[in-house]
């Protein structure tokens, strides 16, 4: 069976056919981003902004901007600036602190009479906030403001991501809606570049925003529709993160899941100790990491973090190991890079057997692709190396089993106990509150007095400064953190009760493991969490593989097909909506939306049998879009589903990658202190 | 019949090349003097403006209009007047064309007006620097202009939306240059604009970097003259020699002695490029044309002449006639050439004979037949160069005629060119007026015809010839409805049957029903009720601001209307929270403070994005007004927590202090919070004990702000137990989390007596292997073994290795009689001495 799984997975990441090339987005913000430093004649001084830095690594790397007339790069910090150059290019986020800081600066400048030209980028528009800070300032007419239109960024060959880091929070906590008609607008630039989406199918209130809009504007933006009849995206899924709550909340079990976890992968970078990312000997791998890492004005960063931590591309397309190690459980990892050094062994002896000088030369041809395996395998066996024994630590354990509890409601009371204890640890807070949040919404509450003395143990342990962030997690819309019962005063209507339980039996949640079952196969997409199954992806099998929610599909084919699982593969049916799942969706708080494009209407009669006979061999993607975030368990699920099917590729879009602990985080800091963030970059 | 399309040929370089005068209307009588006058073209056929010439005698005659007063006339090629104004802004220094056929008149305050053919002006200036020193020359191009100050230093505005003028590098002048010129920046490489200044001998090029210096030595020069694609530069120097360099001053290209022609002594009018490839230089009553290897045409003219550059040619007015001055096609050439072999020639000659019903018809197809897919072609190109519909129908149905013996062709270039000459014959008529070659109607595209069709009101032409063309018919629709309440404002304000007539329902519903009924989907309604708004009829825009889609129009108008809430609401509605921004902030700054809430808070759920944006905003830059917000609404939990936030921020520990109290006040004011005012209350409590922990330990130990474990942990690290214990009791701390503070606490500082004492103290509420386990984290394996016996005996053996302590973990398992976990943990011995000792312990078992 493990033979059969990676073979499949191999040959899922051999065969792009299919896949939509995500590329051209990179080319797409590439370019932009060549047009908008030209606009600007002559050398420049870029000042950007930090939290821009990692997408930007994505889209471009420091010799293009040197290409197009960057002279020198700082970052966007308070403090004053001192530049050589006449052009200074503002690069950032359109928000309040960072135009504070720009203003301040141009203020400096002028005191001192120092002339420079100064040019405003901002991304992803220009905003009229940003005018009006200007101007409160009175420095508007000093600048020049225009738009640096960055949108998705590819991750991977099917993920694409906005890289907003606190979509979530903005959205849920702070009510501000940007992110939404943003991601609007980038969801527009996908229909232009590969044809209006024939069918809109969503679940939650914002994701019901974000289809009024996408609906509202198509019309506007259709220019260029011609290829409507064939679209090469059949559906857009749009779900909004508050429609399953539950799954960041868990620890991700995947080997990239994990990483983010316990690590942290930001921008697809994770920083690792620079004796695991530089080869021994030779340093041509350095270009492995070509995040832009421009100099600050203060002091040599760079060099001085290069001795202990070195940032690294997780990617597959310079790492192939990583496609086949970062959607696999963790406890199959191991096997995996055994199985993989085993054959890098056997490669390598080849050499012994090369006779004659054609087989040597045949080897030696060979020798460069050996040579960047092994140093992937090294790195990846390096990095389980450092997360294993974070795995075995107690924390890591007790909390593990506390999910699992309170996923199948197993005396709720003794979990909340439980995790009173691991206050009484010393836990991190992030995995306390993640915990708490988790009981609140599987059990629908949690009993007012428990609630206020967990509360209590929360402040007394972390500080009565987190009073804010509890609030945050129990006001609506967000709503996670609620005593039951409700206080009277509080209407019902906008806390709406999670009906978990009945979802997990309907939407067949939690898999009964039996040990064997876990260790060898990945049997349903519950394998990424060892014995969940995301909500989320469960809603996304409700529209593109129903089959898939009431078994297994693979399963299914254990019995006739034995390891030969590849030819059973069953075409992936039409998008039909919600069908048949009405009563589960319907049961979930938040709206539901089912939009079937007029345009492609009008072109190909009826849709249901336009879409029950065009898949018939030919395959078409389905995009997920998750509004707030998506884990990266949720894109390895997401592939297992895919590959299930024949006929379905799925593009995960997202506003940026999220885990639990990055959502506590990002809650948990809108309160504090603004300006020394990502001081560490 | 007109005559043969050769007869206007001219040849040049023996016979190699022909150029054509080809007379595009006759205009006898109908504009005054050239000679008399400051003249500007617009390109691609436009019109000419034209301002007397201070500069120039007058001989006072009965025709004299008002001299006294700046008076600007707009004529079209064919000499019909399309609009007259007069100018009572400062002296105008340029005025010049857009792209979109809008006049430029720069003064020399620096104030510049952008005029469109129907008289309405836009104004814009060049900031109040310019208007001091003053402009004393300037350039227009397509998409901006260059001026040059009384300071001699060079001003570029990008754009005509009234952009801030941006400046060029100082070319150091210390007068002004004898001529000038530029090259806009579509046409130049670095795309940013080049100014080339003739001084003294030389030329300066100038952007907005810097200014070099060309280092020639034939200068001065008294005209400069950029080509159309921007690539070369004619010259004319003092000494009447006319030079012809690239822009790149590389290359000299050419070179021609303007003495030596017949009207040579004269003063040279102008030097204008015919196409980018010949040169005409005009005298007031001749122009020679003078081509890239120094070889001359000569045309006469009865009077001053004003010729104007075309991508293809040079459009010369002259006081009879109106001409253009070209290169003959290619494939003009080709067909009409006499003795002309090309493929294309014998098909026409080939229909010809077809229509005299000879039979050379069928000989002549047959000998070109491998050619004959281009030949047609080729006619139908040359259809698209040919001025005369007769010429161009012959030309046509001499492909029609080729296209028959073929057996494949795409008809696509033929319907196309059907279609264009239709749309060009119908706006080359003299009563429109524009002159527009095919070459030109390609470059600048149908929309752009179509815009200059509206722009002189022919609404219907532009319509039929955008239904025609398949365009979008909303900007003729647009451009129309503006006119239409423009024109139904004086009835609407009069008296009797008219008024009714046109009140604001019926043209609305005249301007909904036209757009209905032609336009698409599209038509934005916004602009025109800006319109209607503009000319003060805002029933009117209101209704037709109904009938707009996107919000994104709407709401500025709204906004401009006063209509504050429909304003608010549409722009929440959109999504677009920049647009919500820009609401609120224009009403934050309009509204008194107290209805600017009540306007929100009002709105309830509907405006509910905008009461959050409204706080995000309010949060980063305008805390008072956020203070306010939240007092005015009652929010007392969020007024809470913006004042804990700000208790964040500060340092001072009584202003700290009193903030949390400030929270703690206002949690208490709401009967459902309770509980966080009783947090709050230990929060302050905690702070002031923390103060006196301070003071306690002279101020050397930081606890201020620090959370109740933290607290406890500083004390215990520092040896304030009691104060620690009392904390604990002050704060109801529970056991558990005492008991591993303490473990914890004491591990650091190493106190390991004080632990084995504390433990000793009470039955531990956490059990001990927690102990263990600590301090085989923290690396003191040794103490931690000394906890294990007193851990639940199962765990007690794999404790017990942890710790290293090999024998021990056996003993336990023999004192347990348990022989399968003493099998495993041999199997786990990391070295034999280890495994040879629990074998020992193992068979003592038996």
């Amino acid at each position: 069976m493990t033979t059969s799984v990676s073979t499949d997975e191999q040959s899922s990441s051999q065969q792009p056919e299919s896949s939509l090339d995500v590329n051209i987005l990179k080319e797409i913000g590439r370019k932009a981003l060549v047009d908008a430093l030209n606009s600007v004649n002559g050398a420049k001084t870029l000042v950007l902004d930090a939290s821009l830095a990692g997408p930007l690594g994505l889209v471009t790397e420091v010799a293009l901007l040197k290409h197009h007339g960057v002279d020198k790069m700082f970052w966007l910090e308070p403090g004053p600036l001192t530049s050589t150059t006449s052009n200074i290019v503002y690069l950032c986020r359109p928000m309040i602190k960072h135009v504070k800081v720009i203003a301040d600066q141009i203020k400096r400048h002028t005191r001192e009479s120092q002339q420079h030209t100064y040019t405003l980028l901002l991304v992803p528009r220009v905003s009229t906030l940003v005018t009006r800070v200007l101007e409160e300032e009175g420095v508007l007419g000093d600048v020049v403001i225009s738009a640096f239109n960055l949108q998705f960024i590819p991750l991977a060959d099917d993920v694409i991501s906005l890289e907003c880091d606190n979509a979530f929070k903005e959205i849920w906590v702070d009510g501000d809606e940007t992110v939404i008609y943003d991601s609007a607008q980038a969801l527009i630039t996908l229909q232009k570049l590969y044809g209006a989406f024939p069918r809109i199918i969503g679940k939650g209130d914002h994701a019901a925003r974000l289809a009024a809009m996408l609906d509202r504007q198509s019309p506007h933006a259709n220019t260029p529709p011609p290829d409507a009849s064939s679209p090469q995206i059949d559906s857009l899924i749009l779900l909004d993160r508050r429609v399953d709550m539950v799954t960041p909340l868990l620890t991700q079990l995947t080997y990239e899941g994990l990483t983010d976890e316990l690590l942290g992968i930001k921008n697809s970078h994770v920083e690792l100790p620079a004796s695991l990312v530089n080869p021994p000997a030779q340093s041509e791998t350095s270009n492995a990491a070509p995040s832009t890492s421009p100099s600050t004005s203060t002091a040599p960063v760079s060099s001085l973090r290069k001795e202990s931590k070195k940032k690294y591309h997780l990617s597959t397309s310079t790492d192939p190991l990583y496609a086949e190690l970062r959607d696999l459980n963790f406890s199959a990892v191991g096997r995996k890079l055994n199985r993989v050094a085993h054959r890098l062994d056997e490669d390598y002896k080849a050499r012994l057997q090369a006779k004659t000088v054609a087989q040597l030369r045949d080897f030696v041809g060979k020798l460069g692709g050996l040579q960047t395996e092994h140093q992937s395998l090294r790195l990846h066996t390096g990095l389980s190396e450092l997360l294993v024994p974070l795995t075995r630590t107690e924390q890591f354990n007790k909390s593990l089993e506390i999910q699992q509890n309170l996923l199948a409601s197993y005396n709720n009371s003794a979990q909340l106990s439980a995790i009173e204890d691991m206050i009484a640890e010393g836990a991190d807070m992030q995995v306390i509150l993640r915990l708490v949040c988790l009981a609140s919404i599987t059990a629908g509450g949690i009993k007012a007095k428990t609630l206020e003395n967990l509360k209590r143990e929360i402040m007394q342990a972390y500080g009565y400064n987190r009073l804010p962030l509890l609030l945050s997690l129990a006001a609506p819309p967000l709503a996670i953190l609620l005593p039951n019962p409700l206080p009277a005063s509080a209407p019902a209507s906008s806390f709406p009760k999670y009906p978990f339980t009945s979802l997990r039996k309907s939407l067949r949640l939690l898999i009964d493991d039996n040990p064997e079952a876990l260790e060898e196969v990945e049997n349903d997409i519950s394998f990424v969490y060892s014995g969940y199954a995301p909500i989320s992806v469960r809603l996304v099998q409700c529209i593109a593989q129903k089959g898939g929610v009431l078994s297994n599909p693979a399963e299914k084919d254990k019995p006739e097909g034995g390891g030969k699982t590849k030819t059973t593969k069953v075409q992936a049916h039409p998008i039909v909506g919600w069908k048949g799942f009405e009563d589960v969706i319907a049961s979930i708080p938040g709206e539901t939306v089912d939009i079937i494009n007029k345009v492609s209407r009008g072109n190909t009669g009826p849709p249901p049998m336009a879409s029950l006979l065009a898949p018939r061999d030919q395959s078409t993607t389905t995009a997920v879009f998750f509004l707030g975030g998506c884990t990266y368990t949720e894109i390895s699920a997401l592939r297992w589903v895919a590959r299930q099917n024949r006929g379905r590729k799925f593009l995960v879009a997202t506003t940026g990658i999220v885990s639990g602990g990055s959502i506590i985080e990002s809650i948990a800091d809108s309160g504090r202190t603004v300006g020394s963030k990502d001081a560490g970059i | 019949m007109s005559a043969h399309p050769t007869t206007s040929w001219e040849a040049m370089q023996d016979g190699n090349v022909f150029y054509r005068r080809q007379q595009l209307y006759s205009i006898p009588g109908k504009l005054p003097n050239l000679g008399e006058y400051t003249v500007a073209a617009c390109r691609h056929g436009g019109p000419l403006a034209m301002v007397r010439d201070t500069s120039k005698l007058v001989a006072l005659g009965r025709t004299t209009p008002a001299l006294n007063k700046t008076q600007i006339q707009i004529y079209s090629p064919a000499g019909e007047g399309l609009l007259l104004f007069s100018w009572d802004q400062g002296k105008i220094v340029r005025f010049g064309w857009t792209h979109d056929e809008r006049l430029v008149i720069l003064n020399e305050e620096g104030v510049y007006r952008l005029y469109d053919l129907q008289g309405d002006y836009q104004q814009h200036s060049l900031g109040s620097d310019a208007g001091e020193l003053g402009i004393i020359d300037a350039q227009v191009h397509d998409n901006g202009l260059v001026a040059l100050t009384g300071s001699l230093t060079l001003l570029e505005v990008k754009g005509w939306e009234g952009n801030r003028p941006l400046t060029l590098a100082n070319p150091g002048l210390s007068e002004p240059p004898h001529a000038w010129t530029i090259i806009p920046p579509d046409l130049n490489v670095s795309r940013h604009v080049e100014v080339l200044l003739s001084v003294d001998t030389t030329i300066y090029s100038v952007d907005n970097l810097e200014s070099i210096d060309q280092r020639l030595s034939r200068g001065p020069f008294t005209h400069l003259a950029a080509s159309p694609n921007g690539k070369s530069l004619a010259l004319l120097t003092y000494a009447g020699v006319l030079w012809v360099v690239s822009t790149d001053f590389q290359r000299s290209m050419a070179e021609y002695d303007t003495k030596t022609a017949p009207a040579g002594t004269e003063p040279v009018r102008q030097v204008a490029w015919c196409g980018n490839d010949a040169i005409l230089v005009t005298w007031d009553t001749s122009a020679l044309l003078v081509g890239p290897f120094g070889d001359t045409l000569q045309y006469f003219y009865s009077g001053p002449t004003f010729a104007t550059t075309e991508p293809d040619g040079v459009r010369v007015v002259g006081p009879d006639t109106c001409d253009l001055i070209q290169k003959v096609p290619v494939s003009t050439v080709a067909v009409f050439r006499p003795g002309s072999a090309a493929p294309s020639a014998i098909l026409y000659d080939a229909w010809e004979s077809f229509v005299q019903r000879s039979p050379k018809a069928d000989e002549s197809i047959r000998s070109i037949r491998p050619e004959l897919a281009a030949a047609v072609d080729e006619c139908i190109d040359a259809a698209g160069h040919e001025w005369e519909p007769y010429w161009q129908r012959r030309l046509i149905n001499a492909a029609k005629f080729g296209r028959g013996f073929l057996d494949l062709y795409n008809p696509t270039d033929f319907v196309n060119m059907g279609q264009t000459l239709k749309v060009l014959n119908a706006v080359r008529f003299y009563e429109v007026g524009i002159p527009l070659t095919y070459t030109q109607y390609m470059y600048a595209s149908p929309d752009h015809l179509v815009a200059r069709l509206t722009a002189r009101n022919f609404h219907l032409l532009a319509h039929r010839i955008s239904v025609f063309l398949h365009l979008k018919p909303d900007a003729v629709l647009r451009h129309w409805a503006s006119a239409k309440i423009a024109h139904s404002r004086p009835s609407a304000t009069g008296t009797g049957k008219d008024a009714d007539l046109s009140g604001d329902d019926d043209v609305c519903k005249a301007i909904v029903d036209k757009f209905q009924q032609l336009g698409g989907p599209d038509v934005s309604y916004a602009e025109i009720a800006k319109r209607a708004w503009e000319v003060g009829r805002s029933g009117l825009a209101t209704k037709l601001l109904d009938y707009e889609p996107k919000a994104s129009d709407q709401v500025p108008l709204l906004l401009s209307m006063k209509e504050d809430k429909q304003a608010l609401i549409k722009a929440v509605d959109s999504g677009d929270t920049d647009l919500v921004y820009h609401v609120l902030l224009h009403l934050y700054k309009r509204l008194p403070l107290g209805s600017f809430f009540r306007l929100i808070e009002d709105g309830g759920e509907r405006l509910a994005l905008a009461s959050k944006l409204l706080q995000v905003y309010a949060r980063e830059q305008n805390r008072d007004m956020l203070r306010d917000f939240y007092y005015s609404d009652d929010r007392r939990v969020e007024s809470a927590v913006l004042s804990l936030d700000e208790a964040a921020k500060m340092a001072d520990p009584p202003a700290k202090i009193s903030a949390v109290k400030a929270a703690q006040k206002f949690f208490s004011e709401d009967k459902d919070r309770a509980f966080e005012a009783k947090m709050m209350d230990e929060s302050a409590k905690l702070l002031a004990a923390q103060q006196q922990l301070e003071k306690d330990a002279d101020g050397k130990i930081p606890f201020f702000g620090l959370s109740v474990n933290e607290t406890i942990h500083t004390c215990l690290v520092n040896g304030m137990s009691k104060k620690a214990d009392k904390i604990k009791t002050d704060f109801k701390v529970p056991d558990k989390r005492f008991w591993y503070l303490k473990l914890y606490a004491l591990t650091s500082t190493r106190d390991f007596e004080g632990l084995e004492a504390f433990t000793k103290s009470k039955r531990s509420p956490i059990g001990y292997e927690p102990f263990v386990r600590h301090l085989i984290e923290k690396g003191f394996s040794k103490e931690a073994a000394t906890y294990v016996p007193r851990c639940d005996s199962p765990k007690r053996a794999d404790l017990y290795v942890e710790c290293g302590e090999w024998r021990k973990a056996g003993e336990e398992c023999k004192t347990r009689g348990d022989k399968a976990k003493l099998a495993e943990l041999r199997s786990k011995a990391p070295n034999s001495l280890i495994e040879r000792e629990l074998g020992q312990i193992a068979s003592s078992m038996r």
